[in-house]
């Protein structure tokens, strides 16, 4: 199976490179609202009502500073990513206890004809788990350094 | 009449979102998510209080069509089941709005609701 391409779930207009939040729920706040000022989404609450009780199921930080919240909402209408960097790194919950820095928060809607919310979280946790890579995401500061790094 | 078949379908979507989710979970703790035990026992625990609310009729087939299927209830839109993208004849489409009997798909067969 061809692996999705991530840059196609990207907006400029959920592109955060210095998150105000110094919280994990702050962090999440932020994040769904700027899927809302971009016009993605129109009920907030739900969605972070959803992504919080995600949280609850299990820590959606997989480790080495990065968190993935995601989650399926009829406030979606696509699949979509938002990306924060938090400079000062946020407590998440990790199992190895390092802050968080680097958020991408998923959103899909409740039915995708072609299923790409599950493929799409794994080539996000695929591309994550270089080092390398990991470490370029957290030096961007535009945009379009942001997909340069999608496109390689 | 038509409201008890509009919660029972109602209920039958929920139960869907619940079965996909616990699915999903269970995929994305593969990809190296933490999901707790205790979190993936409340999910089970709330399908099986919802399942209670549902005809058995109902749940059978809902049951039947998810063994074939990742989805047994879909909705439909501008005419066409979202399940298998086939159009859903007019007389159908009014039958189904006034929600008096639960519908299904003549070609996929799968059980049907409209979006309000």
């Amino acid at each position: 199976m061809e692996k999705p391409k991530l840059i196609s779930y990207f907006n400029e207009s959920t592109f955060i490179p210095a998150l105000q939040a110094r919280s994990k729920d702050a962090a999440l706040d932020e994040l769904v609202n700027c899927f809302v000022s971009a016009g993605f989404i129109r009920n907030g609450a739900i969605v972070l009502e959803m992504i919080k009780r995600r949280e609850e199921l299990g820590s959606t930080a997989i480790n080495h500073g990065i968190a993935i919240p995601h989650g399926r909402t009829t406030a979606a209408s696509d699949l979509m990513i938002a990306f924060g960097y938090s400079k000062r790194g946020l407590n998440w919950g990790a199992m190895d206890g390092k802050p968080v820095h680097l958020i991408f928060m998923v959103l899909a809607p409740p039915q995708e004809q072609n299923n790409k919310y599950l493929p799409v979280l794994g080539r996000l946790v695929e591309v994550l788990s270089n080092s390398t890579e990991r470490e370029k995401f957290t030096q961007v500061t535009t945009f379009a350094e942001f997909t340069n790094l999608l496109k390689s | 009449m038509a409201e008890k078949i509009k919660t029972q379908i109602e209920f039958l979507v929920a139960l869907q979102d619940l079965d996909i989710m616990i699915k999903e979970i269970a995929e994305v703790k593969e990809l190296g998510f933490e999901v707790s035990a205790e979190g993936a026992a409340t999910l089970t625990r709330a399908r099986a209080e919802l399942v209670q609310t549902i005809k058995k009729q109902l749940l059978s087939n809902y049951e039947r069509l998810r063994s074939r299927y990742k989805r047994a209830i879909v909705p439909v839109k501008e005419d066409t089941c979202l399940g298998c993208f086939m159009r859903v004849p007019t007389s159908i489409t009014a039958q189904g709005r006034t929600d008096v009997e639960v519908l299904s798909c003549e070609n996929c067969g799968r059980i049907l609701y409209w979006l309000s």
